[in-house]
């Protein structure tokens, strides 16, 4: 897969998300958004970075599969979500101090985080 | 306005900061510059710093790391958490992280020693240790950084008789320019050693450390409120009597809040909701409400900082001495000489109250005991350190400019992980080692190949 083809498919499933979260919001969705899974490599990226901040309630953080906590923030789009990333926003630092990140990894690690957990516990994948 | 006695109580501790930038790679990743790709630029966690490398790796073992050191494009910067406000890290070369090269190898039981990974992240390590029933003697107040990255810069904690993380190092593994890994100790590469515990990555990337830990134990903080020139004046006997002290002072209070641990074999006491930011959120509004009337500021925190009552908790130390951090700023610390400490706080507080410097971040005091690492800001010198900090959206230069000549005065070290305005001549006055500093350094990477612009102006090597 081309890292064009990736980003194509991060930016539909954020888009997807968001749709699904909007919908769960407003009460008319039937339909659970669907789990996100991460590849060996991003999920390496994810326990030595997102997972310090994002399964600890005391960061302050959005919870890892809280969906709803996380659906404003994926409601405002690709661009402003990596952009936030990018520069940090409140209390998360630039980057999320994931030094070897890149635009793809940034995008599909936070839709892995928005998107409910895959399995009955809810634990982080 | 609601300004909770807890929140007062622990505002103060939100404010202190810290340093970590390291040496560290592994797997050869992204190098951010394919055609479709978003560039993205590094940036500090104050985003106060940031360049746009040639390329970013992370190695996950030497070999792999043999590998980047001999072949990229140099300046080799490595970068731990990004905690130094300083400009160590900037590169448009490679950019190292040894998030991949963390976790600790092996405890010797009977030692207490623990060989750790340099990536590792000092909270992560923290937790680890305990598992394995040990803990550090000391850890700083803030736990992102990397162990490299601590160690690199001499971070710290408070004690008067404990040294920063570095004095905890007894062996440590050097990658150098040749893409060679040296084992240095106290006996073997001496020299080398006695330079490479704190070198900010300017020797060669250190891939891991072997710190003397001890066995698991609680400590008892306690926390409590004074007037500031009560704390003042009880400061030498407080860091004689407690085995870690610290205070922070309010701007424009006249208040102190003090914080020492002591050991104790008590039962821990549930762990207290941390309301630290969102305290230091309402002191930015008093700031933005009252700051033209410093009188009527100073009155009504006094008023609501009245009357509290110390608070106490017990925990394992490595849970009572570290607390997260979420409102980012820039800082800068200097360690004096700690006999002067007080004193240099006194003018602190006057040249910030006289010139109504705009801030609200506490100032915060702490003590640190000497060691031997030649560019330690601890080198034999019993040290306490002061630090001021400035929220990340604001222009720190005001502030720290007129604070600066204060630490000066006093024969202040800078923290190498924070702001500061030295030179070469001016760090060659402070350390008296820094020529034999120098020398190792030369001999191991002639050609400069781990330093960046700033270091080459800190190490007067000339391009």
């Amino acid at each position: 897969m081309t890292m064009k083809t990736k980003r194509q498919r991060a930016a539909g499933t954020a888009i997807a998300v968001a749709a699904l979260l909007a919908l769960a919001g407003c009460g008319e969705a039937k339909q659970e958004a669907a789990p996100v899974t991460l590849d060996e490599r991003q999920a390496t990226l994810y326990e030595h970075a997102c997972k310090t901040c994002h399964e600890d309630p005391a960061t302050g953080a959005p919870r890892t599969h809280d969906t709803v906590a996380w659906a404003p923030r994926i409601a405002k789009g690709e661009d402003v979500l990596l952009d936030n990333i990018v520069n940090g926003f409140n209390g998360m630092p630039p980057l999320g101090q994931c030094i070897e990140c890149d635009a793809d990894d940034f995008i599909s690690l936070t839709m892995f985080m928005a998107a409910p957990a895959s399995n009955e516990t809810g634990d982080a994948q | 306005m609601m300004l909770s006695r807890r929140r007062l109580l622990h505002y103060a501790a939100s404010a202190s900061a810290l340093a970590a930038t390291g040496a560290i790679p592994g797997y050869v990743a992204s190098a951010f510059a394919g055609e479709e790709k978003r560039v993205i630029p590094w940036k500090n966690w104050s985003g106060g710093q940031s360049c746009t490398p040639a390329m970013r790796a992370a190695p996950a073992s030497e070999a792999e790391l043999a590998d980047i050191v001999t072949g990229s494009a140099a300046p080799v910067r490595a970068v731990g958490a990004g905690h130094s406000f300083s400009p160590l890290v900037p590169t448009e070369g490679t950019l190292l992280s040894l998030d991949r090269m963390s976790g600790i190898v092996s405890h010797d039981a009977a030692t207490h020693r623990a060989t750790i990974r340099a990536g590792t992240r000092l909270g992560a390590m923290a937790a680890e240790l305990a598992e394995r029933g040990l803990a550090l003697d000391n850890m700083p107040d803030i736990n992102k950084q990397t162990v490299a990255g601590a160690i690199a810069t001499a971070t710290h904690g408070t004690g008067a008789e404990l040294g920063s993380l570095s004095s905890f190092v007894t062996d440590l593994r050097l990658m150098t320019a040749s893409g060679e890994t040296l084992a240095c100790n106290a006996e073997t590469n001496a020299d080398i050693f006695d330079a490479a515990r704190v070198a900010v990555g300017a020797l060669g990337i250190v891939t891991q450390v072997t710190m003397q830990a001890r066995p698991l134990y609680k400590l008892k903080r306690r926390t409590w409120i004074v007037p500031v020139e009560e704390m003042l004046e009880a400061a030498p006997e407080l860091w004689k009597k407690h085995r870690n002290f610290e205070f922070y002072y309010v701007p424009y209070s006249g208040m102190a809040i003090g914080i020492t641990n002591d050991e104790t074999d008590e039962a821990e006491t549930p762990e207290p909701v941390n309301e630290d930011d969102e305290g230091l959120r309402q002191l930015q509004q008093l700031q933005e409400w009252l700051g033209w009337s410093p009188a009527t500021r100073r009155w009504l925190i006094q008023t609501l900082m009245g009357g509290m009552e110390p608070e106490e908790r017990v925990d394992y130390s490595h849970k009572t001495l570290s607390a997260e951090r979420n409102v980012r700023f820039n800082e800068m610390e200097y360690h004096l000489p700690r006999e002067a400490g007080p004193q240099a706080l006194r003018e602190i507080i006057d040249a910030i109250e006289a010139n109504n410097v705009e801030v609200f971040f506490p100032i915060e005091f702490r003590t640190t005991a000497p060691d031997e690492a030649w560019l330690s800001p601890f080198y034999r010198r019993e040290s306490c350190s002061i630090a001021v900090h400035r929220y990340h959206e604001e222009d720190y230069t005001p502030y720290f400019s007129l604070i600066e000549p204060i630490f000066r005065k006093h024969d202040g070290r800078p923290h190498w992980g924070k702001l500061n305005t030295l030179k070469a001549d001016d760090f060659a006055a402070l350390y008296p080692r820094w020529n034999d500093f120098l020398e190792v350094r030369a001999g191991l990477d002639l050609e400069g190949k781990f330093l960046n612009p700033y270091l080459k102006d800190v190490f007067g090597v000339m391009t």
